[in-house]
């Protein structure tokens, strides 16, 4: 069968030809003709047809049209298609000669609003050459095309306003406008489907995209869309329909295939963030341990290792957390290797695993009182005993829960410290309860200013994991010379995360420069405000202000994932398709996320006029 | 805003009309002619001395846009007399805002009960003028025509996302960037008479932004235009806050318009001919909600019937006999018998219809 045609593209191929007014490019070239570089269309006319009594029996307007702009591609689809209704009929002769219009009325202005994408523009138009000449009537390849746009535009909008039973309604009416060459409506239905909970119906429409359509690509972003929908199962069985269904020669449908592990990573990993030991089967753990290893995935790793550290299975944690170190070295996996030589037993290599850091990573500094507990006021006043204190074990734990509560029970005890409540602080973080941290960084510093000796009372442990993705990962790299914190410090620094996490971007800004913190803790707030302020200079669709914003953000550290998604479509809403195409790029193909996807796509259907 | 001419006041006028009274009646009957005998009827019925149009189904009260009608019809009707009447009472009566253009609305017991303008209404009435002028050459009533076209050229024609249109009325249709429109306003003789005038360009623009519109303003499972709509600064056209969100009384004069300046592409009849033949031509519901479709039970009157039978005929859907007409009744209201006489001119000048 034809391809269906795709009118966007239109303009684009015609504009060219259009403005070189009648001057018909093509040029006899043997059998072929060239209409722009690289374009060639055999045209080979079988003795005695193609001239104008022929032209009775097919309608040969449209070919006539894209044989005028110059659109090769779309010329061949309309010849392939014409000689599908009738096999006997040829390409006339004359297809590039100019020609005298044929009913008096010359189509040409009409084709050119619908190629512009001004289908109502070339309603209006038509209708009052019609009450001008009432006995002329548009071809009928023109009125096809105009309402496959129309019914394609339909779909869109009832689609963004969520009214399916008309998305489901204006498909059926014009089967043509969710076809390959419209995946996006063809999307659109399968989601009105989903939408109404006529799973079945949206998997046939997800089916029917994967099974019919050519592209490798197109199917395997079918399988991501398809995965908000369907379970785990259907979409295993869409992507083995997607990688072995019709293929077409020079696609390589093994992506397609990957799409579904690569879905199913993202959810395993997911889950084994919140998994309560033994949560996840044998056989899903299995499987993520295997794509970790494939995809060489530093931050899968890392997750499988406290996974592992959380059901006290330090053997495999270490191990996890040495492969992601291996794979790319950074402080968030040598804390938790620390952590996990720390629960063996193992100090010594605990301390060698954190030496590359130490002094550079506040993260790995904390880490390293878990394996060396500081001796002083701290955990209750008690001197250290063998081994780490319940806090440190439940720090070490990344169990901030029983942290708060360790401290609770303590403070009942034997009342508060500003090392416990500064430590209450970093694991309120944790648990993403930023109001109440602060306070308790405001507690602390109160006391601390009231207690006695303030003879080297060092911070205690924070919390290892990112503190809400605000205040990014520690660093070395930010660090100019490594400095210690002190209490002070620390208290203050805490209150600055806190701040941030309550979104007190504008006190925090004007607070920063009379705060006291270390250079590196500093550096690290001042990245994370130009990163919150890059985030609301897209919302305020100012654009060039968040490129801005990120390229002094990237002098003080390594731009994170999330920023750099933010960085693409700052790019994408310049208009700079090229560079946010390659910006998701990069992002997908470190990692690719419903995020990274969503990006390259709509960077990739922009650029190529796909939608 | 105003409360303009509109929905809810035809609401109430088609309150009484009788379900299903056109399926009691025997098909395919012709429309009957306008013509002066049809005009004498509709004088009788709906002209009072003084020189106003009354509307009956809405409390005897009186309209530029009744005016505007009667006006046209008595021109068509060859009544001289009672166009001076009903053009003497609009001046007396109604073009007291002293910018040319007249107040809409006229109630018999508190005289002009609201000043702003209704577009279509001084439209209708610069219209009939200027046919007026041409049917018994008297320059007067083009010089007066010319005055009202002038001051809604300069009042209510804005140019907006690249369109130049109609307010529907002086005051109350902007809303910041959106402006509020009324697709039955595209009067598409009365414009293209006055694009005909020296400098008439802006007329000749407005009647393609008119079709163009109406190819946007398409809602729906059947694709009809709104009784009123936005239009937004990026040329996005939807469906009006503040009015109901309905197709109904007003905008299914669209079809009627088109058809009396010519047009016959049936594009532009297919979703007036769809809902009618979707019903059986019979039990038309009056109104349909937008987008959701729900129809109101109130049937069509016979002046709507008159008008879906025209567009289906122009849409080529269900042949001649898609929607059947009944006669009009003897009580029939003004503005169930004033498109009914509408649709005849239209099918005359089509030459569908003798």
């Amino acid at each position: 069968m034809t391809r269906p045609v795709l009118l966007p593209v239109l303009l684009l191929a015609g504009i060219a030809v259009i403005g070189g007014g009648s001057d018909v490019r093509a040029q006899s070239n043997g059998g072929g003709r060239a209409l722009a570089p690289g374009v060639k269309v055999e045209v080979a006319p079988a003795p005695g047809s193609g001239s104008s009594p022929a032209a009775g029996k097919v309608d040969e307007t449209a070919l006539r049209y894209y044989a005028r702009i110059g659109d090769g591609e779309r010329l061949e689809a309309e010849i392939a298609r014409l000689r599908a209704l009738d096999p006997g009929w040829e390409p006339p002769k004359d297809l590039f000669a100019p020609q005298p219009t044929a009913a008096g009325v010359d189509e040409t202005p009409f084709w050119t609003l619908l190629s512009a994408g001004k289908v109502a523009e070339a309603r209006a138009a038509i209708a009052e050459q019609r009450r001008k000449s009432p006995s002329w009537q548009p071809s009928d390849k023109l009125l096809q095309e105009l309402d496959l746009a129309e019914s394609a535009g339909r779909i869109r909008s009832a689609s963004d306003t969520k009214r399916w039973q008309e998305v489901i309604d204006a498909a059926a009416a014009q089967p043509e406008a969710v076809a390959c060459n419209r995946l996006d409506n063809a999307w659109r239905l399968a989601e009105a489907y989903a939408e109404l909970k006529q799973t079945d119906r949206a998997f046939d429409a997800y089916k029917t995209i994967v099974t019919t359509c050519p592209k490798a690509k197109e199917r395997r972003d079918t399988i991501f869309k398809a995965s908000r929908y369907l379970s785990p199962e259907r979409l295993r069985e869409l992507s083995a329909l997607g990688a072995t269904a019709n293929p077409a020669t020079g696609e390589d449908y093994s992506t397609v295939r990957s799409a579904e592990a690569e879905l199913e990573t993202g959810r395993l990993l997911e889950r084994l963030g919140n998994a309560k030991p033994g949560a996840l089967s044998a056989a899903d753990l299995s499987r993520v341990q295997g794509i970790v290893r494939d995809k060489q995935d530093a931050d899968g790793a890392i997750a499988l290792g406290w996974y592992f550290q959380k059901q006290k299975n330090f053997t495999e944690a270490q191990s996890w957390f040495s492969q992601a170190n291996g794979w790319a070295p950074s402080d968030k996996a040598a804390e938790g290797l620390v952590l996990a030589y720390n629960g063996m037993g193992d100090k010594a290599q605990a301390r060698a695993a954190a030496a590359p850091w130490k002094g550079k990573s506040s993260r790995i500094d904390q880490a390293l009182k878990a394996v060396d507990p500081p001796r002083g006021p701290s955990g209750g006043g008690r001197s250290a005993p063998q081994g780490p204190s319940e806090l440190d074990q439940a720090l070490a734990r990344h169990d901030f829960a029983g942290c708060i509560a360790i401290i609770r029970s303590t403070i009942a005890r034997s009342g508060p410290t500003a090392a416990l409540l500064q430590q209450r602080g970093w694991c309120l973080l944790e648990l993403k309860r930023p109001s109440e941290a602060e306070a308790s960084f405001a507690e602390a510093q109160t006391l601390a200013a009231r207690e006695p000796a303030p003879k080297a009372a060092p911070a205690p442990a924070k919390g290892g994991a990112s503190t809400g993705g605000k205040a990014g990962d520690r660093s070395p790299s930010a660090a100019g010379l490594p400095q210690t914190a002190t209490p002070a410090q620390e208290n203050a620094y805490g209150q600055a995360i806190a701040r941030l996490a309550t979104g007190d971007v504008t006190g925090l800004t004007r607070d920063l420069p009379r705060t006291n913190l270390t250079p590196a803790q500093r550096a690290e707030i001042r990245a994370s405000l130009m990163a919150t302020e890059a985030g609301r200079a897209l919302e305020d669709k100012r654009y060039r202000d968040v490129l801005r914003l990120l390229d002094a953000r990237k002098e003080l550290e390594p731009e994170p994932r999330n920023l750099g998604i933010l960085r693409g479509w700052a790019l994408y809403n310049l208009m700079r398709y090229d560079e946010a195409y390659a910006q998701f790029k990069s992002i997908d193909d470190r990692l690719s996320t419903e995020d990274s996807r969503e990006g390259l796509t709509t960077a990739w259907k922009t650029i190529y006029h796909e939608w | 805003m105003t409360p303009p001419i509109g929905s809810s006041r035809r609401a109430v006028l088609f309150g009484a009309a009788s379900f299903g009274l056109a399926a009691s009646l025997p098909g395919s009957l012709r429309a009957a002619p306008f013509d002066a005998a049809a005009w004498r009827r509709y004088a009788e019925r709906f002209l009072l001395p003084e020189g106003r149009i009354v509307d009956t189904g809405n409390k005897g009260i009186s309209h530029s846009e009744g005016q505007g009608y009667g006006m046209l019809l008595a021109v068509a009707g060859g009544d001289r007399a009672a166009f001076d009447r009903l053009w003497g009472w609009t001046q007396r009566v109604l073009m007291v805002r002293g910018d040319g253009l007249t107040a809409w609305r006229w109630t018999p017991d508190g005289g002009v009960a609201d000043h702003n303008n209704a577009s279509d209404g001084d439209m209708l009435i610069a219209w009939a003028l200027l046919r007026a002028a041409e049917a018994w050459q008297a320059e007067a009533y083009r010089t007066a025509a010319i005055a009202i076209v002038k001051a809604l050229a300069a009042g209510l024609l804005v140019e907006h996302a690249g369109l130049t249109v109609l307010l529907p009325g002086r005051d109350g249709f902007r809303k910041g960037d959106t402006l509020v429109l009324n697709p039955s306003y595209w009067i598409f003789p009365a414009i293209r008479a006055f694009a005909a005038l020296p400098g008439g360009e802006r007329w000749s623009k407005l009647a393609e932004s008119g079709l163009v519109l109406l190819s946007k303003a398409r809602f729906g499972s059947f694709q009809l235009p709104p009784d009123w709509m936005t239009l937004d600064a990026s040329g996005t056209v939807g469906i009006a806050d503040g009015f109901k969100k309905q197709y109904g009384y007003d905008a299914v004069r669209v079809p009627l318009y088109l058809a009396l300046d010519g047009y016959r592409d049936p594009y532009y009849f297919r979703p007036f001919a769809t809902l009618a033949t979707h019903f059986g031509g019979k039990a038309v519901p009056a109104t349909v909600s937008l987008p959701g479709g729900t129809t109101t039970q109130v049937a069509a009157s016979v002046g709507m019937l008159a008008v879906y039978r025209l567009a289906c005929r122009l849409a080529g859907i269900g042949g001649g006999d898609a929607v059947t007409v009944p006669p009009l009744a003897p009580d029939e209201d003004y503005y169930s018998t004033t498109l009914t006489h509408f649709s005849a001119l239209a099918a005359q000048s089509l030459g569908i219809d003798p």
